[in-house]
């Protein structure tokens, strides 16, 4: 299962794919269970070029009966930092957050290692 | 403090204007992202894990008070309520959105700040000792060079695409707050056997994935000539940097494989060619030292009565005074140092709140002088002893009068994964992990100076090299893990520290810290630091014990 993800570009905001639109909530992002359908999405994201910054599929693997990105880094993104736990989406609360909380897959984060240069 | 004039001034506001157009033009679709990227980040303004980071430059770590304040206020308008100092006496917005970064321009252009520089293959904001034109220390004040050198380096034509960014330093007392040895070029004042002012130049130290303690290459460059000799070394640079590989495009790659003294002949050619022409006239050296001339100081004597009575009814403000107070050279004054290391919090963060309590503290019983240290904390280089009870009580009201300076607790931590796209580890949660470990007091004195550094990737902005204990923050195959190495230092004796073993998952970590601890305690001799004992015994105590806990 994959989702989609990127940057808005007005703010920065972390941002989930659904059904041509973007949502801020990694619970509301439209699940790609077909590989093509993600890869189609992607190509359309890649086209919004004054709404999203560098668009890219992030993998997922399930955690507490619903959906989590595998990465670490993903989770985090998709949480906010944890040093400041009011901070970032997580402040929300609520059992899809918990999940993303809980959840412990682990791999390399393959979409954003190369987004910015020192 | 050096003050901008009508030319620097009507640059910024023309800079922050320039800076609107394009991000207008980016917003309507005119320009692209790759088109952009470049110029946002010459504006310091990068895309992180959940918003975007705008990285202020605090020139060479010197701020006043009016300054200060703009910053809380942005931290308040604009991202979370706080900012984060950084390594590199910088500060960062980490909540910032694309879309206020020009009018958050506007806003540093009015007290005479910016973001220029602090990204991109140009040279960076000079890192100068933060106890600059106070301390008993120095044989002269580097502000007065570093604000030379800012000058001449800021938009430099032929500097601007270097192969990889450039980092220069400078310390005026032989006793190093800033790092020196490993930066691109260090430069440590001295006088000449003629009582003349110059600079021992070591060029080609550096973190990052390639360490190096820099060599010296001119034991005694004249200070008048010192804007022709970083003129000859740029160019050296610019000329022979590997531009073909980013990882070995800094200047520490370049010097290690010419080698020192072939590198330092070349310059010397370069220099020939540059001529004292080069060089900034005498009289503007004059005009800038102007600007920071001593302050009006009271005549006092180097005892307070009332200080004495307060330490004396108040064990805090004793161990407070003990620990983040430094001996100021005009009688009667202290430099006092504000720990922004409280116990669980993060490292280098400080409130808008608390910001705005410091700026009416210099304002009131500091000379409006205000300084940030590479080691994440905050001066207040001009306090009279008889007022350190009242800043005490002030710091203390707001969380700020931490009594850990160059304790174990008065830790290094660049922001990690928590926040940068480029970590492959968190940073702060271990901080607070081994902050919480050692919060006792007694026994964080006890154990004395102890300097740990932490980065969570090999980049090493945490510098994490030159820790007396270094964390490195790794990812193996997803999870985080932490390499540590010990020996290191980033002061006047600089070295890199050595790797202690297998990296430690992270709830590993703190323990293994308790462990090296206890070891140092155990083996230490007289009044010898943590470095001093690891240097006379070696690794091999420290790592029996923490992998025999380990296994």
């Amino acid at each position: 299962m994959k989702a989609l993800t990127g940057n808005r570009l007005t703010d920065g905001e972390v941002v989930f794919w659904k059904a041509g639109a973007w949502v801020e909530r990694f619970a509301d992002a439209e699940l790609f269970a077909d590989a093509e359908a993600g890869e189609a999405a992607e190509a359309h994201a890649k086209s919004q070029q004054t709404v999203i910054v560098d668009p890219y599929l992030i993998d997922l693997i399930e955690s507490e009966g619903l959906w989590a990105p595998v990465s670490y880094r993903e989770r985090l993104r998709a949480l906010g930092p944890t040093n400041h736990l009011h901070h970032g989406k997580q402040a929300e609360g609520g059992a899809a957050i918990e999940a993303l909380q809980h959840a412990s897959g682990a791999a390399r984060s393959k979409g954003r290692v190369n987004l910015i240069k020192r | 403090m050096y003050q901008y004039d009508t030319l620097d001034k009507e640059f910024l506001a023309d800079r922050a204007a320039e800076f609107r157009e394009q991000v207008g033009r980016r917003l309507a679709g005119e320009i692209t992202e790759d088109q952009f990227k470049p110029i946002r980040l010459m504006n310091g303004l990068y895309l992180q894990l959940h918003a975007y980071m705008l990285r202020v430059a605090i020139p060479y770590g010197s701020l006043n008070p009016a300054q200060l304040r703009v910053l809380a206020d942005i931290g308040r308008t604009y991202d979370k309520g706080y900012g984060h100092f950084t390594t590199r006496q910088n500060l960062q917005f980490h909540w910032i959105k694309l879309a206020d970064t020009p009018d958050i321009l506007d806003r540093l252009a009015a007290v005479d700040m910016h973001a220029i520089q602090t990204s991109g293959n140009c040279i960076r904001n000079t890192t100068a000792d933060p106890y600059s034109g106070a301390t008993v220390e120095e044989v002269d004040d580097p502000r007065v060079w570093s604000e030379a050198i800012r000058q001449w380096s800021s938009l430099h034509p032929e500097f601007s695409f270097l192969p990889r960014k450039f980092k220069i330093a400078i310390t005026g007392a032989a006793k190093d707050r800033t790092a020196a040895k490993v930066h691109d070029i260090g430069l440590m004042m001295r006088r000449g056997r003629d009582g003349t002012l110059g600079f021992e130049v070591i060029v080609g130290g550096g973190l990052g994935r390639t360490p190096f303690v820099g060599p010296t290459i001119k034991e005694f460059l004249p200070a008048n000539r010192l804007v022709s000799y970083l003129e000859a070394v740029l160019r050296v640079y610019n000329r022979h940097g590997r531009r073909d590989n980013k990882y070995k495009a800094r200047i520490k790659i370049l010097v290690s494989a010419l080698g020192a003294e072939e590198f330092g002949r070349q310059v010397e050619e370069e220099w020939a060619k540059i001529g004292p022409e080069g060089d900034l006239p005498d009289t503007e050296i004059a005009r800038i030292r102007g600007a920071f001339a001593p302050l009006a100081f009271d005549s006092l004597v180097n005892r307070s009565e009332a200080f004495e009575t307060a330490k004396a009814a108040d064990p805090a403000l004793a161990r407070f005074a003990r620990n983040n107070l430094r001996e100021h050279k005009r009688a009667g004054y202290t430099i006092i140092e504000i720990s922004l290391k409280a116990i669980g919090e993060t490292p280098g963060d400080a409130t808008s709140d608390q910001m705005d309590v410091i700026a009416d503290l210099a304002e009131r019983y500091g000379q409006g002088d205000i300084r940030v240290t590479h080691e994440q904390n905050i001066v207040l280089p001009h306090v009279k002893l008889d007022d350190v009870p009242a800043v005490h009580a002030a710091l203390a009201a707001v969380g700020l009068a931490t009594p850990n300076v160059n304790l174990i607790t008065d830790m290094i931590a660049c922001p990690g994964l928590d926040y940068c796209a480029l970590a492959n580890a968190r940073a702060i949660p271990i901080a607070q992990d081994i902050a919480r470990t050692f919060a006792d007091q007694d026994r964080a004195e006890l154990i004395g100076e102890l300097k740990i550094k932490i980065s969570g990737c090999i980049n090493a902005c945490g510098h994490h090299h030159v820790g007396h204990i270094g964390i490195l923050g790794v990812d193996k195959k997803g999870e985080e893990f932490y390499q540590l190495t010990l020996g290191g230092s980033g002061a006047e004796d600089a070295a890199v520290g050595s790797m202690l073993g297998p990296a430690l998952p992270a709830d590993r970590v703190a323990p293994a810290i308790d462990t090296l601890v206890e070891v140092y305690l155990r083996e230490r001799q007289g009044q010898e630091r943590f470095l001093d004992t690891f240097r006379r015994t070696g690794v091999v105590p420290f790592k029996e014990a923490v992998y025999a806990d380990a296994n």
